[in-house]
């Protein structure tokens, strides 16, 4: 037989301020309330109720002795002398996957919104819609992103199917052109989230309520049947719990009986982890509706006004009066390697306000952006805007440079001085190429190599008759603002998914033991380190001193 | 110069060593256990550890930046955190260490022998920081990262450890079984052998070869939960710190980049572990087969985004070096 109950938090409060703990014992034992579940389920044992009795017996003298033990102990008067079992078989969330199994058909119809809530927390929906997730992830890395429809129809085409049915019109039915946005993906992600959501409030919470409260076993049977348990001979409690306590333990004494448990945190973090989890969710929802992206090409010497880069992203996504600053580009530069690769790319950059005043001024270089008003400039790439140079000292003369070539990181700029007629349909002149901002390479009219000059050595180059001297060479920068109102509370979630992972991995140990005359009887469980846990149990065993004068021998009073 | 000739004999000192460790355990495992071989094998990781150590400092010194910017130092750095583990394991004296060492030696030669063989001679250059690889946050991100696949690595061959035992012990009593029922159609057949699988669990008490057999499981179980677990924090410190960075560098904490996504689906993957971990009905060999998968997807995200160079995590993979 087994029956539903728990106990409700007031009576619960009623029991833990009671000063007098034998008094607690008529309300609890009688008062199973028999609503309210999540399925924990006990069988009901009389053990408890039988030796509670005999616990207050000797109360009188138990409570002199435990002064005089220690005053470290924590006495235990506050603590409710519940041996639910219950707590015990609920160590691990299995016990609740399915909520509401034992329910009578005339609960069903009260119970469906809880069954909604049931089904969402069932762990093998949750296991799929990970594992959805995941192949989905995976799937959108291996069909390229945001291309063109015609791209699609020529990788997947219809009359060569891949995999004998996946075609383009799979791709662009589903939205895997651009799967992380698409509907079925956010679809699996707002899914997921609810899963989360209904497995804390009807998994995890419950867990917690049972888990607070701290129980004493009443019964030498009931420990010696826990994962992990020994006997002591000529052992007292009250040495097992200084040990215990020397350990990290939390202890409680009750009379004969002690309770302790270390690394309770761990028990409760993966419900942290849950909410830290939709915090980044929610978070990552404000960011893809509520925030302003754009990117920007901007020469040396030039400006632009935030607010013209900027594109809103969703429908929360709301102008500040920050993207009315003027941002001007006061120098655009980069450091180089002794052996020519860039090291590194600085913008100096000035803010200005509506009035002209200069509201902020700072050098920005990949990894050290700006922040100003709620909007953020990164320094993203770079350009060749003009390369300025004198011909046969006239000038400066600014030529436009254009990309011949961009490969990722590896790029090619190239511009071209016509020499003579202008106007004919041939027209020929000299070719400069720059790999960067460093050295300019120089053809002649007929493609021939001529030299390489840097912008800064003021040296002059003389090609079939015309003195060049390249003055300056001008980079663009490219920039990239953002503003995200989601990055706080993403960040958030963040710190709190960090932390509470380290805590889950913390076990949570219990520990029970009773005294029967001499012998202390322990038992202990733990939920994850379940090979170490044995080993400290007796490594903490091994330190508790054997009591060899015969005075403890009041203590067989104890046990009847 | 002296730093290369020392990086390079560091090299080839750890790489003998950890070779002759490796035979050293075979040995053991397949003649008997003698116990002046084993420690002596145990000596070879503590000099092997020391190398790859030394290996790394002296990188660290003649680079001046931490040596984890391409794949050949973080191969390096994986084959350390292997080191670790095992050391740690070895400190603990946990009764199960061999198993423990049975895992990690071959995985250190495993990524040491990859990283200093020919395939990457060319990228033991000494490689200049790109301007986004300029940031405190490295150390921080690809550490973990590192760290976590390290440990998840370790641990998920834990669990293909306990698939192919449990799936050897299945086979026995399918072919036994298969005498005795000659006609069984496949879908029972293989119910039969969860069944039988359970009864071998229960009667495995009485018969000690099954019960050294169902100990070995349930420890490699256990070890591969752990460690898997403290693979998923580092896994997960390293790609939030990850996307932290990302948030200072590229614009956005998170651009479904190859290398991220496949981060992620790492991380997913063990997270459906840690969960099938807290049902009773699927611990055992179903998490086990989820761990595996993990397996083959941390080598994915590991080496197989690099091998494309595709997405903004290509450093040092081995398109670059082409160019």
């Amino acid at each position: 037989m087994e029956t539903h109950f728990i106990i409700s938090s007031k009576m619960e409060r009623l029991i833990l301020n009671n000063p007098n703990p034998s008094l607690s014992k008529p309300f609890l034992l009688k008062t199973p309330f028999l609503h309210s579940v999540f399925g924990h389920q006990i069988t009901p044992r009389t053990a408890q109720i039988r030796s509670f009795s005999v616990t207050c017996k000797n109360k009188a003298s138990q409570d002199k002795k435990l002064k005089n033990v220690s005053n470290k102990i924590v006495l235990s008067e506050a603590a409710p002398p519940l041996a639910e079992e219950e707590s015990d078989k609920s160590g691990n969330a299995e016990a609740e996957v399915k909520p509401g199994n034992g329910s009578g058909s005339t609960k069903l119809v009260k119970r469906l919104p809880k069954r909604i809530l049931g089904a969402l927390s069932n762990l093998p929906l949750a296991i799929g819609e990970m594992f959805t997730i995941a192949a989905l992830m995976a799937l959108g890395t291996v069909i390229d992103q945001g291309e063109a429809p015609d791209f699609y129809f020529q990788k997947y085409p219809e009359d060569n199917p891949l995999w004998g049915f996946f075609t383009w019109r799979w791709i662009l039915t589903l939205g895997f052109d651009h799967m992380y946005s698409s509907t079925i993906f956010l679809g699996m992600l707002a899914l997921l989230g609810i899963s989360l959501m209904a497995c804390t409030y009807t998994t995890q919470i419950p867990l917690v309520k049972v888990a607070r409260r701290w129980n004493f076993l009443q019964s030498g049977e009931t420990i010696r049947k826990l994962e992990c348990s020994d006997i002591l001979p000529r052992a007292s409690v009250q040495d097992l719990g200084v040990v215990l306590m020397g350990a990290g333990y939390e202890v409680f004494i009750k009379g004969p009986t002690l309770y302790a448990f270390k690394g309770l945190a761990g028990r409760f973090a993966p419900i942290g982890v849950h909410l830290a989890m939709l915090l980044i969710m929610a978070g990552a929802t404000l960011s893809a509706t509520g925030s302003f992206r754009g990117s920007v090409t901007v020469p040396q010497g030039l400006n632009f006004v935030v607010g013209d880069v900027l594109n809103p992203s969703g429908f929360l996504s709301k102008p500040t009066e920050a993207f009315n600053t003027e941002v001007h580009v006061n120098k655009f530069y980069m450091n180089y390697y002794d052996s020519g690769e860039v090291k590194q790319f600085y913008s100096d950059l000035s803010l200005f306000d509506l009035n002209g005043k200069e509201v902020m001024r700072k050098t920005i270089s990949v990894n050290n952006p700006l922040r100003y008003g709620g909007f953020t400039i990164y320094q993203t790439d770079w350009g060749f805007s003009a390369l300025q140079i004198l011909k046969n000292d006239e000038g400066p003369f600014n030529l436009a440079v254009a990309p011949l070539k961009i490969n990722g990181d590896k790029k090619l700029y190239g511009t071209f001085l016509p020499v003579g007629d202008v106007d004919s349909p041939n027209v020929k002149g000299i070719s400069m190429l720059a790999r960067d901002l460093q050295s300019i390479v120089l053809y002649d009219q007929e493609g021939k190599f001529v030299g390489v000059r840097r912008p800064s050595s003021r040296l002059p180059i003389d090609i079939n008759g015309i003195k060049i001297e390249i003055v300056d060479a001008i980079g663009s920068t490219g920039l990239e603002l953002k503003t995200d109102p989601g990055v706080p509370i993403v960040y958030a979630g963040f710190g709190a998914l960090m932390l509470t992972t380290c805590v889950s991995y913390l076990s949570h140990s219990q520990i029970w033991a009773i005294q029967d005359g001499t012998v202390v009887i322990v038992g202990g469980k733990t939920n994850r380190a379940k090979v170490e846990f044995p080993e400290e149990m007796d490594r903490l065993l091994d330190k508790v001193p054997e009591i060899i004068e015969p005075s403890h021998n009041k203590l067989k009073n104890n046990d009847a | 110069m002296i730093f290369l000739t020392f990086e390079h004999i560091l090299t080839h000192i750890s790489f003998s060593v950890i070779s002759i460790v490796i035979t050293i355990q075979l040995i053991t495992l397949l003649i008997n256990e003698t116990v002046g071989l084993y420690v002596s094998s145990e000596k070879g990781m503590i000099v092997t550890f020391f190398c790859i150590t030394g290996l790394l400092v002296t990188r660290w010194i003649y680079l001046r930046h931490l040596p984890l910017s391409d794949l050949y130092e973080s191969l390096l750095f994986l084959s350390w955190a292997l080191s670790i583990i095992h050391l740690f394991a070895y400190l603990k004296k946990y009764k199960n260490h061999l198993s423990v060492s049975a895992i990690t030696a071959p995985s250190t030669i495993f990524t040491q022998g990859f990283a200093t063989s020919g395939f990457l001679t060319e990228m033991h250059q000494s490689p200049l920081l790109v301007p986004a690889l300029q940031s405190h946050w490295l150390m921080m991100h690809v550490s973990m990262m590192v760290l976590g696949y390290a440990a998840l690595l370790c641990g998920s061959l834990f669990s293909v450890a306990l698939i192919v035992i449990t799936f050897q012990k299945a086979i026995r009593i399918f072919g036994k079984n298969n005498n005795l029922l000659n006609a069984l159609f496949s879908f029972d057949e293989i119910q039969y052998i969860n069944e039988g699988n359970y009864f071998v669990r229960n009667t495995s008490f009485f018969s000690s070869k099954n019960y050294y057999k169902s100990q070995l499981i349930q420890q490699l179980d256990h070890w591969s939960y752990r460690i898997i677990s403290l693979g998923f924090i580092f896994l997960s410190i390293g790609i939030l710190s990850g996307a932290v960075w990302a948030n200072e560098t590229w614009g956005s904490y998170w651009n479904w980049d190859p290398k991220e996504t496949w981060a992620f689906i790492t991380w997913t993957i063990f997270a459906i572990y840690l969960h099938t971990r807290t049902n009773k009905n699927f611990e055992g060999v179903n998490s086990a087969i989820v761990a595996s998968m993990g397996f083959l997807i941390i080598w994915i995200c590991y080496f197989g985004v690099n091998l494309l160079g595709i997405g903004l995590h290509s450093y040092g993979s081995f398109t670059l070096t082409s160019n």
